[in-house]
């Protein structure tokens, strides 16, 4: 049973206070830059922290984005991207401003890489992320000087960089170097920023702990995998750890990717936050947010208030979401408009053979007598 | 609502001879009232169904529900609900009669009106010519499952609204004749229905 291991995972939780920085320090060392665990920072890794109390008025700004991808077999070739955005001035009682920003791409330089083979949906995935980081960085613009908490609906970490292998390197710089610079823009605007990723399902406090048990000349890539823990989630851990409200102590990402943002001043930061009972959210911060207090207690108390009345996930990310949806008949709708645009333009806009052979073969096959 | 002019409600999402229910998505201040007078086109335009609005419902939304079964909530969530998410609103209407032309026929209509067909409510003007006759006051009576002499006295009170000052007082006298004899095997309803058609002063 995975649960009877819980109580020996936080005793190694427990135990990493015990050990000298300098002997963590040498660990963490041997362990290498390749090794994907967690590392700690100033707090102590299993200290938890009570709710702040939030400030009497801040302003809560969510995004979320959905795309459509492109169909090789449609009339027309496009993308489309769908931001949506809330602005919530907390403690003025009024109604939230909402957005949804769609955004159509059809230009060819837009569709196609440099060797003419139509762009990746991972690509057009981490622009999304971007074009998400931005609507923040915008609306931040507009609260500057007071106190803001710009929530996404993922981590923070582009998930693209970490697909780089299988992608034109060109693209990929383009959409982290915008990524970084909406970080910038939000940190020069004041706000705190904050991904939450809702029942995550890391291990990388698990494996610090279990690092922590290591004599260092027994660390090595076979007994990382040999761990006791293994199967057993951070989550799990700071389920049985946390009382409704606490947060864990802040830890380093350790993802690979995370080197591009620390060479950009963004290094990526964490902490797990339970919201209600049974409910872990991860919360991802840069280090500029983690290293100042007023933002972190920020990002927990505004967290916490916003997910009061959702069952511990955060309400405005839900809303942003659902303003940011494409549904199955608005996506048939862009398509048919584009083909009348095509048309007007004298480019009748054909679907493929196959997309229509498909057509004839999905609808209703029986006759009725 | 009487209004000077007509107002787009919202469109038929299903109906019978009987009458029909529009779906619609308005702001609280522009939603109709109960025992308002509307109108939805039918037979292609030839004929135009007169309703009466019998119940206004607000359809079930689970994100609603989460928050309304929670504690927790905030002012600006409650507000997002209400102002922002746009919930669909679902009117029913008691069919009383039609208009085919200029006449107004104190009848159910030959057909009922087609899905999507736009509903509007009844200008003023056209309230007051519908109810120059009382004819429809039987086919409200007779409607079963529905609270009919509230609905009545709603729609009275409306028409008579929809008229000069001076008209109002004898409108309500005579539509409370009317309503006498046709419930006069009834005292305790009709004492009800005459209760609620004692004129009102300020609009509705």
């Amino acid at each position: 049973m995975l649960a009877s291991r819980l109580p020996g995972l936080e005793a190694a939780l427990t135990g990493l206070n015990d050990l000298e920085a300098q002997a963590l320090a040498a660990r963490l060392a041997k362990a290498g830059d390749r090794w994907p665990g967690a590392r700690p920072t100033q707090e102590p890794p299993s200290l938890s922290y009570d709710p702040p109390s939030p400030p009497a008025a801040y302003h809560l700004l969510a995004a979320d984005g959905s795309q459509i991808h492109p169909d090789r077999h449609a009339g027309a070739p496009f993308y489309l991207i769908n931001i949506g955005s809330l602005q919530v001035n907390v403690g003025s009682g009024t109604a939230p401003r909402i957005h949804s920003r769609p955004v159509l791409f059809h230009d060819p330089a837009d569709l196609y890489d440099e060797y003419g083979g139509l762009i990746s949906n991972e690509l057009i995935n981490g622009r999304r992320d971007a074009a998400e980081l931005g609507e923040l960085a915008r609306l931040a613009k507009g609260t500057a000087g007071q106190p803001t908490l710009a929530l996404l609906d993922n981590g923070l970490i582009l998930w693209l960089v970490l697909q780089v292998r299988d992608q034109p390197r060109r693209p990929v710089d383009e959409v982290l170097q915008r990524y970084m610079g909406h970080l910038t823009a939000l940190r020069r605007h004041g706000a705190a920023v904050a991904g939450v990723i809702d029942r995550p399902r890391h291990a990388n406090v698990v494996g610090l702990a279990h690092l922590g048990e290591l004599p260092v000349e027994s660390i090595n890539d076979a007994n990382h995998k040999a761990s006791p823990y293994l199967g057993l989630t951070d989550r799990a851990l700071f389920n049985r750890r946390l009382a409704a409200g606490q947060r864990s102590a802040v830890f380093v990402h350790g993802s690979p990717v995370n080197r591009d943002f620390e060479a950009a001043g963004h290094q990526v930061h964490f902490y797990y936050l339970k919201t209600a009972e049974d409910s872990i959210l991860r919360v991802e911060i840069p280090v500029w947010v983690a290293s100042d207090a007023n933002l972190l207690d920020l990002t927990q108390a505004a967290i916490l208030a916003d997910a009061a009345a959702t069952n511990g996930f955060p309400y405005s990310l839900a809303r942003a979401h659902e303003l940011a949806v494409i549904r199955q008949a608005e996506r048939q709708q862009v398509e048919a408009m584009l083909a009348a645009a095509l048309l007007r333009h004298g480019l009748p806009a054909r679907p493929s053979t196959k997309s229509t052979a498909k057509r004839w073969l999905t609808g209703r096959r029986r006759h009725r007598v | 609502m009487t209004t000077s002019a007509s107002t787009l409600i919202g469109r038929v999402t299903r109906c019978s001879l009987r009458g029909f229910v529009g779906a619609l998505r308005l702001p609280e201040p522009n939603v109709p009232i109960f025992g308002a007078f509307c109108t939805a086109e039918a037979q292609q335009g030839t004929s135009h169904v007169v309703g009466l609005i019998y119940d206004i419902t607000i359809q079930d939304d689970e994100f609603a529900r989460q928050i309304a079964t929670t504690e927790g909530v905030s002012e600006e969530q409650i507000a997002d609900q209400q102002q922002n998410r746009q919930i669909p609103i679902e009117v029913s209407a008691l069919a009383v009669g039609y208009r085919r032309g200029n006449r107004y026929q104190q009848a159910l209509p030959p057909q009922p009106p087609l899905s999507l067909a736009p509903i509007y409510s009844l200008p003023s003007a056209e309230v007051v010519a519908f109810t120059q006759d009382l004819a429809f006051l039987p086919l409200v009576l007779s409607a079963g499952n529905l609270p009919v002499d509230e609905l009545l006295a709603a729609a009275l009170q409306q028409a008579a609204l929809a008229r000069p000052q001076a008209e109002r007082r004898p409108f309500l006298l005579e539509a409370g004749r009317v309503c006498s004899r046709l419930m006069a095997d009834d005292l305790g309803r009709l004492d009800t229905l005459l209760q609620g058609l004692r004129p009102v002063e300020s609009g509705a």
